[in-house]
């Protein structure tokens, strides 16, 4: 029997910094290493960059599954991840062969506010383009608080969301690795952390990377685009 | 009164400009004035998450492109509208890359609403009346019922108009919004 072959999709749109989709792709993929599958791996802002693309997309229309890993931004995909679903949109039109109807869709979706309910939409995003693709939707990770992953992924308290996100890679392999077919309800992960105290902290965090550079706390209040 | 419509260039298929000339009468008779923005696919860098619209240039991108003319319309107009083609259920790429890197115009603090969620609150006293005006060949009710969802679930002050082709059914629908500045709650 021939290896499944598994696409990794990582939205991040961050440049030369370390980002939590690139944190959670790489968690991913080291999850499903193993004799059953062949990965491959796609940076979308690399890609798209160097026209890498077209080098891309074949891989993606021929896969067993593909799990997409990107951030919320303004409550659904960013910019440069819907760009890059519609250009593959159009390369899967282009295709004789409409009839990959094994293909499965998985994705992880990480928002800085604590609650993971609100990627719920950019969820139905991924199963709308699944559905359109003739493609299935599988199941989407939710992960509330991911600003705290970076940052803290070493402290005792993260244990249990980290073995959270984790189990949630695990039960993606062995579905495709099954090609199970019962239906798996979407997951969602929060951060073991007392919410009031997230955002206590994360705003003291804007005031001390604002005097890092140089900022005050009334500079941070501009209002640059006002006409006077 | 001014009014400031952005459109996607990409997507100007016969049901664009029907609505776009809809869009521009209704507003005439209104005694708007006009401004427009036509966004292309290499218009706009895609917002890179680097936070400097909040830390480095506060209330500014730090990209130097077509979207600083473009936020500094909308935060000085009275009502934006948004020509949106709707592509899986959201903002196509090049109306959501502006929509990601109209980020400046809020705060980066975290606020909590009355029904418990997180949102950041407004940099400016006030801002314009959004009107998400959504078109798509062969738009489907769920994509459309998704669209409206992704703005009216997590966003106050902003309309969402379906624009199919029927007039009559538009001008009905934009009858219904106040036209106008609201205040800083987003």
């Amino acid at each position: 029997m021939s290896k499944k072959s598994v696409v990794f999709v990582n939205g991040s749109p961050k440049i030369g910094e370390d980002s939590v989709s690139g944190y959670l792709t790489t968690m991913g993929i080291e999850l499903f290493e193993d004799d059953d599958l062949d990965i491959y791996d796609i940076h979308i802002r690399r890609s798209m960059s160097r026209l890498k693309t077209e080098e891309d997309f074949p891989f993606m229309r021929k896969a067993d599954a593909i799990v997409f890993i990107f951030p919320l931004y303004i409550f659904c995909l960013p910019g440069i991840v819907i760009r890059f679903l519609q250009d593959y949109y159009a390369y899967w039109l282009q295709g004789k062969d409409k009839t990959n109807t094994n293909q499965r869709i998985y994705a992880v979706i990480n928002c800085g506010f604590p609650e993971s309910g609100i990627n719920e939409e950019a969820a139905a995003v991924i199963q709308s383009f699944s559905e359109k693709t003739g493609s299935i939707y599988r199941f989407v990770l939710l992960i509330g608080g991911g600003g705290m992953l970076l940052g803290a992924k070493e402290a005792p308290f993260m244990k249990n969301t980290l073995n959270s996100i984790k189990d949630a890679f695990r039960l993606m392999h062995d579905d495709i690795a099954a090609g199970a077919s019962a239906p798996i309800p979407d997951r969602y992960v929060e951060m073991n952390f007392p919410r009031k105290l997230y955002l206590f902290m994360g705003n003291r965090g804007w005031y001390s990377m604002a005097r890092k550079n140089g900022l005050s706390k009334k500079d941070l209040l501009a209002k640059p685009y006002l006409h006077k | 009164m001014l009014a400031y419509i952005l459109s996607d260039m990409e997507y100007q298929i016969p049901l664009f400009h029907a609505l776009h000339a809809q869009v521009c009468k209704y507003l005439a008779d209104k005694g708007f004035e006009i401004i427009e923005t036509s966004i292309g696919r290499d218009d706009l860098t895609y917002c890179r998450g680097c936070f400097g619209c909040w830390i480095k240039k506060p209330g500014e991108c730090v990209i130097d492109d077509m979207m600083t003319q473009v936020n500094r319309n909308f935060i000085n107009c009275d009502v934006a509208i948004y020509l949106t083609p709707v592509v899986f259920g959201q903002f196509s790429a090049n109306i959501k890359n502006a929509l990601d890197r109209w980020l400046p115009n809020v705060m980066p603090f975290f606020i909590t609403r009355p029904d418990g969620s997180t949102i950041h609150p407004g940099r400016y006293k006030s801002y314009p009346r959004q009107i998400m005006a959504a078109y798509a060949d062969g738009l489907t009710d769920g994509d459309m019922k998704l669209f409206e969802d992704i703005i009216k679930r997590h966003r106050m002050n902003v309309d969402v108009v379906r624009f199919d082709g029927n007039q009559d059914s538009f001008k009905e629908a934009l009858d219904q919004i106040r036209f106008g500045k609201v205040g800083a709650k987003l």
